[in-house]
């Protein structure tokens, strides 16, 4: 697909397609960016929020006034006192609904769960304070289901009492071809693969400040969707659109932990209102570590279906989210349907039947985390390809490659109505295996020496759904996004899109999509995102969206001012339209660059003198496009099939690792990753975002996990020393190449790629572990794999009598 | 439980970036809130405020230390440097090291980026020469966006000239 936006642009330099440095590193480099926790406005009081330490109870009765007595205390709010705040929101009719309100009114369903908030001078006596109302709560606790079986035992006792179970949804499909596999095959066997909880953790925590000022609310959050928060607020507190301005600063992360709106968000507006003061609410890690959506705690009862030669027949797989206790907006049910749809990853697999299933249980709710559902399921296909390959002795490589989606063979519709539009699905996993064998060389020369060690070599191949749709997520938004751009009376070119940011570069990806579709340099290029009062509505990042979204919305909107600046030109030149070429960044006839109209004299013309206008021109030169996917899909079709994404990007990883057997003690030795995510816009911001998701990708696959007590459902962790964060020392060097392949029907064939480095960790990981210890035949079945899960594994293989020992 | 105690308060007297300043403050006010809300510097970052992860890093008399796990009246009488240091003054350029990092694409959200230029600042580049060392020195501060990969490719390349056995710590 060509690059070129526009034929009557002419470059000396095009930006598109080259590392252009990031803008956005100025401020966090010198110490003067601003994030939420620096904006400080005189008179701004501070909030803390009473959560529940108790997993399940009735709130019996709080006492404020020892609270209230402190001096510099303002307010202590309970659920009581927000009477006139709306309920959350249940936009999604096939889910239990949850009635969320802001506070937990008399019942709270996990630790964590905010009850009150405390607004004192400073944040120190807000805490104060805050601990005498925790002291002054009296509880009558509830049983807790700590987990799915305990949430789905008989008799077990329920979260939600207008409902009859602890189920949300449970939504099966039948397929009587999966059912004729079955009978077909040779051989069938029936596995458990469990996905364990884990969060997305933003170095920076949430934040919200709060201040209202000649009626305007203005909300500056740590969020991933200002304007989806301007629209709840302002639905919450029954105020006017126009009247709530939501501005994400500069922010610490997000990683889909900050798609969500939390009662943060709305109680903390409220009490701006309310006092008539600016007020904020800055998280801690600890509360951020239960007051901030979870993820990734799935479960997988599948049965397969397979022949002699290793060809899998069949697959039926029922998919069980644990939710958590569901009390989150937008609710957190929509991975576990991703996961379904996308497990059968870059393979050509129809015979998938899956049902899909979300639970409640008295924990932190689920929720959105980069990846979104998508490294479950690879995790289950890939750990049946391996098993199958071992009961049938097939080479897993060759098995895979059997499987793997043919050049040729895209569009490709799945099981669940994903169209995979295009990609390099055996291209990338063969280039993938090339690179694999020297690292593998090198592994077992260098533990060739050490019969304690032996290495192994774990393989995924994966599909990124890119630009989705939110209404399966929301039950209420789409998936397009709007930019305006314009062009000043001095030339300058300002671009104002409803998407965010927290770290990808969208600035940057921005302001190279203008200057090449305006012809300019993109120091020219002024971009504006993250505020609802200067930015068009959009949806923010997420998805893996923003690089699709920018580019469809920029070059739309761009397009339409190009038409307009052209016929200004024309005029001024006296010259036919058709005429009028652009040659960075001069305006003349198409054949000699003189005389030649600048984009200032546009500009100036279009805004100021009127005089130089075509007559009857309307002035002013500001556009504005608005993105959506032409064969994005919102609902399932007549035959339950969706397909949910606007593109698909594709990758392999493949892992070498060295397992210690006395200790159990995993090192990935090298990780190499082959992928694919469309036309490359910043190459430099692609291998960062690969970088980074591969990262938090063997975080799961080796160290997170957030434990809870199965007694109690009280968690098992309170700060970085129980949840284990992987630094320099635990990430392994990646060695990363690339596929283009364009996708066909969106603009400039960009694709996205902000998820699909997490996805293959923990099938490499647990992949590399069993094919190291397959001498054991250890087979793994979830992640972490932890020093302590290896030598389980180790133990109990040893105990059923396999293996060499050690 | 009750709060009868008035909160003490102490004079505190500390050089922050080459300027000396004197507040009263509570006795318990941790260095890191001293530093961003009183005196107003909020390029340190508080991450995590239980001495893990690294971002409030800040170099009390030469010694990198997390500003989280320090009182502000225990900095009385020190001399502090903060990311705000680090450029040179009146200009906007940066240091090496920064650059480095600009250059390398070592940063994405920048949250955590103060604390590992704090903890770099703190070290003779010379005794941490190897590529084993950096991992080593880099492993107390996190960072969730990069992988690390390109903060050791920056760090690598800031420090090319003492890698390669000369040079100066500017070079």
């Amino acid at each position: 697909m060509s690059l070129d936006i526009d034929s009557h642009i002419r470059h000396s330099t095009r930006h598109i397609g080259r590392s252009v440095p990031r803008r956005e590193d100025q401020g966090p480099l010198t110490g003067r960016g601003r994030y939420v926790a620096d904006i400080k406005i005189v008179g701004m009081l501070e909030v803390v929020f009473v959560r529940s330490i108790e997993a399940h109870a009735r709130i019996v009765s709080i006492d404020t006034s020892e609270a209230l007595a402190v001096e510099g205390v303002q307010a202590v709010f309970t659920a009581a006192d927000l009477a006139d705040v709306k309920t959350f929101p249940d936009y999604i009719p096939y889910i239990g609904p949850v009635k969320q309100r802001p506070l937990a009114e008399d019942r709270v369903r996990y630790v964590g769960a905010p009850y009150a908030a405390v607004v004192a001078v400073d944040r120190y006596i807000a805490e104060d304070a805050a601990a005498l109302v925790a002291a002054g709560t009296t509880y009558e606790p509830l049983p807790t289901v700590a987990d799915l079986d305990q949430a789905l035992a008989p008799g077990a006792p329920t979260l939600h009492d207008h409902w009859e179970s602890n189920y949300s949804f449970d939504v099966a499909t039948h397929k009587p071809e999966v059912d004729h596999a079955f009978e077909q095959a040779d051989h069938t066997f029936s596995e458990t693969y469990v996905s364990q909880r884990q969060t997305g953790l933003p170095m920076e925590t949430r934040g919200v400040v709060a201040d209202i000022t000649d009626g305007t609310l203005t909300v500056w959050s740590s969020t991933q969707s200002p304007h989806m928060v301007r629209s709840t607020v302002a639905l919450m507190l029954d105020m006017p659109e126009p009247q709530v301005r939501v501005i994400h600063p500069t922010i610490g992360g997000g990683f889909g932990t900050k798609t969500h709106i939390y009662p943060e968000d709305i109680v903390v507006p409220w009490i701006a209102r309310l006092l008539d003061q600016p007020a904020r609410w800055i998280e801690d890690r600890m509360e951020n570590l239960v007051a901030s959506v979870h993820a990734r705690e799935q479960r997988h009862d599948v049965e397969v279906a397979y022949d002699d030669d290793g060809t899998i027949r069949g697959v039926r797989c029922a998919s069980t989210l644990d939710m958590g206790s569901g009390e989150i907006f937008m609710p957190g049910t929509a991975p576990v349907f991703v996961t379904n749809a996308c497990v059968t990853g870059g393979y050509d697999f129809p015979n998938m039947q899956a049902r899909t299933i979300g639970v409640v249980t008295n924990k932190t709710p689920s929720g959105a985390y980069r990846g979104f559902g998508i490294p479950e399921g690879a995790f289950v296909m890939e750990r049946i390809i391996d098993r199958v390959a071992r009961l049938t002795g097939t080479d897993r490589a060759d098995l895979r490659l059997r499987m793997l989606l043919q050049p040729g063979q895209t569009p490709y519709v799945m099981h669940g109505g994903g169209r995979l539009d295009s990609g390099s699905h055996t291209e990338s996993f063969e280039q993938g295996l090339e690179m694999t064998q020297p690292a593998l060389e090198r592994a077992l020369a260098r533990y060739a020496d050490d019969p304690d060690v032996r290495v192994g070599v774990g393989y995924c191949n994966y599909v990124e759904p890119t630009s989705p749709s939110y209404h399966l997520t929301t039950g209420h938004w789409g998936g397009g996004d709007a930019a305006t751009v314009r062009v000043d009376p001095d030339g300058s070119v300002r671009v104002a899109a409803g998407l965010s940011s927290f770290g990808q570069g969208a600035e940057t990806v921005a302001a190279q999509l203008a200057a090449d579709a305006l012809g300019v340099s993109p120091e020219n290029v002024t971009v504006v995102l993250g505020d609802t009062e200067r930015a068009p509505y959009g949806l923010g990042s997420w998805g893996s969206r923003g690089a699709m979204m920018l580019t469809g919305s920029v070059l739309l909107a761009s397009e339409r001012l190009m038409d307009k600046a052209r016929a200004i030109a024309a005029h001024m030149l006296e010259a036919a339209e058709a005429d009028i070429v652009l040659t960075d960044g001069a305006f003349h006839v198409a054949g000699s660059d003189q005389p030649s109209v600048s984009w200032a004299e546009v500009g100036t013309a279009a805004w100021i003198r009127y005089v130089d206008l075509p007559d009857g021109m309307e002035p002013g030169l500001e556009t504005s496009g608005y993105f959506h996917p032409e064969n994005l899909q919102h609902q399932l079709d007549d035959t339950g099939k969706i397909n949910a994404a606007a593109s698909w990007s594709n990758g392999a990883h493949i892992g070498v690792v060295s397992v210690r057997v006395s200790t159990g003690e995993v090192r990935i030795e090298d990780y190499i990753v082959v992928h694919d995510c469309g036309t490359v816009i910043n190459p430099a911001l692609v291998e960062g975002q690969v970088h980074g998701g591969v990262a938090q990708g063997i975080a799961g696959a080796m160290y997170e996990h957030f434990q809870y007590d199965p007694d109690t459902a009280n968690p098992r962790f309170a700060s970085f020393m129980d949840y284990l964060v992987p630094t320099c020392a635990e990430v392994p060097r990646m060695e990363v190449d690339h596929f283009e392949s364009p996708a066909p029907e969106q603009p400039l064939g960009v694709k996205g790629c902000g998820e699909g480095g997490t996805v293959g960790p923990p099938a490499v990981v647990a992949g590399a572990v069993s094919d190291a210890l397959s001498e054991w035949g250890v087979d793994l079945t979830e992640c972490p794999v932890t020093p302590v899960a290896v030598r389980a594994a180790i133990r109990s293989a040893e105990a059923a009598g396999a293996g060499a020992g050690s | 439980m009750t709060i009868s105690e008035p909160i003490s308060e102490v004079d505190v007297e500390v050089t922050i970036n080459g300027r000396t300043r004197r507040h009263r403050v509570p006795a318990r006010l941790l260095l890191s809130d001293y530093i961003r809300d009183t005196v107003g510097l909020t390029g340190t970052h508080l991450g995590c405020e239980h001495g893990y992860c690294g971002a409030c890093t800040v170099i009390v008399d030469g010694d990198a230390v997390r500003s989280c796990l320090m009182l502000a009246v225990q900095a009385d009488g020190g001399e502090v440097r903060t990311v705000e240091d680090l450029a040179p003054a009146g200009s906007d350029s940066l240091s090496p090291m920064q650059q480095a990092f600009h250059d390398n694409h070592a940063l994405q959200c920048g949250f955590c980026t103060a604390g590992f230029l704090m903890t770099l600042e703190s070290v003779d580049p010379g005794e941490w020469n190897e590529p084993e060392r950096v991992v080593e020195l880099l492993s107390g501060n996190l960072c969730r966006c990069t992988g690390y990969q390109n903060i050791v490719a920056a760090v690598t390349e800031a420090w090319s000239a003492y890698h390669g056995g000369g040079g100066s710590r500017d070079g």
